[in-house]
């Protein structure tokens, strides 16, 4: 059970697939303007990557292996459409709202990866916890760095007033803020996993030791 | 060699063959409801264009919806392009005791694509006046910035405009040189002011501007002279 419940989890700080695997870069630089732009465009891809996982580690043992991305291409795009026609159909404004990035969801390498690296390998189950995890990782991501953005370019959080217009940076909400906040939080990331490292290592150090002692 | 090769395009023929009636099938299922969710949207802009200060309806709901059921095989083509804004059809009319209302659509470009604004015009007898706006259409524009046309107190400050204003061309408060203006009265000299509600954005708020321009001039210089009822 803990290693499916690893299987959820891996997604969101150990292997974040912003931060850590640099996975999807161009829809997380270009929707990140806002908190809600970033958390809609996380739910629709973390809905496409779920599906797609879920099919493709149904189908991995039809697929030959030298036309496996073009199937995979097929069974994501066809996703993407159906998605983007049924949000069209019954969620007008927020269709509206989210408008290209919805197409853009297709070219979004953590679903390839996604698909390529894990569900072609595994099982319908993990596949399933796999998507979702990598999911919520990247929707996490985006809703950070979208309310970063917003808070320092726009002084909201999410369209709720944090402070006033005073401390605004009109260069935040522009792709060079994109880029300062994505670098800051990606080396937040690596510090992270350094000093986990480093402490994993101490440990392993001192039980050697204390057992040369004996 | 060549039965792998059969096999291969012949499993890839399979599911692309699936893909394409999963999504035709899809397609079929929220055809109707999509087309209905975009005349919903016209509807509702409609809706909000012909009320008065006080929120009341001008137009009858109903007759505003038929209106729009009967000229929609007519949507989007082009009426008039003055090479600043283009003007959309269809035009609608409307009739309240002796008042006439014209509603126009127009699109011209603002930072990153196309802004499209639909636009009530008054016309009594003492002339045309710019009655409501909506700018139905901004999504390429920068969120925070050139985005924030949206909001409605930044569109309150594009009507309504008198015939004076409409007349002189209308301009935003940084074109006109004028940004200490009081809003409602640079609205009689066609200033439209933006700089406080929409700092740092100055190229949507022109192109909504523009499109306003080119609804005026197609509808004095053509709609009505052109024998239009």
């Amino acid at each position: 059970m803990s290693s499916r419940l690893s299987e959820f989890t891996k997604g969101l700080i150990k292997d974040n697939p912003t931060y850590v695997q640099v996975l999807g870069m161009c829809p997380t630089l270009a929707t990140t303007t806002s908190a809600k732009n970033g958390f809609g465009m996380g739910i629709a891809a973390t809905a496409v990557l779920v599906m797609s996982n879920v099919v493709i580690s149904a189908i991995r043992k039809t697929v030959p292996e030298k036309i496996r991305i073009p199937i995979f291409i097929t069974v994501i795009a066809t996703f993407v459409t159906i998605v983007d026609l049924l949000m069209h159909a019954f969620t007008y404004d927020l269709w509206k709202t989210l408008g290209l990035f919805i197409p853009l969801i297709v070219v979004n390498c953590i679903i390839m990866g996604r698909a390529e690296a894990y569900a072609s390998k595994h099982g319908i189950v993990d596949s399933l916890l796999d998507g979702l995890g990598m999911g919520a990782g990247f929707t996490l991501s985006l809703t950070v760095l979208g309310s970063i953005r917003e808070l320092l370019g726009n002084g909201t959080i999410f369209d709720i007033s944090i402070w006033g217009k005073a401390f605004n940076m009109f260069v935040m909400i522009l792709p060079p803020g994109a880029y300062l906040t994505l670098g800051l939080l990606a080396a937040l990331f690596a510090a992270i996993s350094i000093k986990r490292e480093e402490k994993a290592k101490k440990q392993a150090s001192q039980i050697q030791r204390s057992g040369d002692i004996k | 060699m060549k039965k792998e090769t059969l096999k291969v395009s012949l499993t890839l023929m399979i599911y692309t063959l699936i893909a394409g009636i999963a999504l035709a099938l899809v397609y079929q299922f929220t055809e109707n409801r999509i087309a209905e969710a975009e005349l919903e949207n016209v509807i509702k802009s409609m809706e909000f264009l012909l009320t008065d200060e006080d929120g009341n309806q001008i137009i009858d709901p109903k007759e505003i919806k038929d209106s729009v059921i009967s000229k929609r095989s007519e949507m989007g083509n082009e009426l008039y392009n003055d090479g600043i804004g283009r003007v959309i059809s269809p035009v609608y009319e409307f009739n309240n005791g002796g008042i006439k209302y014209y509603i126009l659509t127009a699109s011209s470009v603002g930072y990153g694509g196309n802004v499209i604004t639909i636009a009530a015009f008054k016309h009594d007898s003492s002339g045309i006046v710019l009655h409501k706006i909506k700018v139905i259409e901004y999504s390429q524009e920068t969120p925070g910035l050139g985005a924030k046309i949206a909001e409605k107190n930044v569109q309150e400050r594009f009507f309504p405009i008198p015939e004076t204003g409409l007349k002189n061309g209308l301009k935003v408060d940084k074109d006109a040189g004028k940004q200490n203006i009081d809003p409602d009265t640079s609205k009689k000299e066609g200033v439209v002011k933006v700089s406080d509600v929409m700092t740092g954005a100055t190229i949507t708020p022109r192109a909504v501007v523009n499109s306003i321009n080119s609804m005026y001039k197609y509808l004095t210089e053509k709609y009505l002279q052109g024998g239009g009822k």
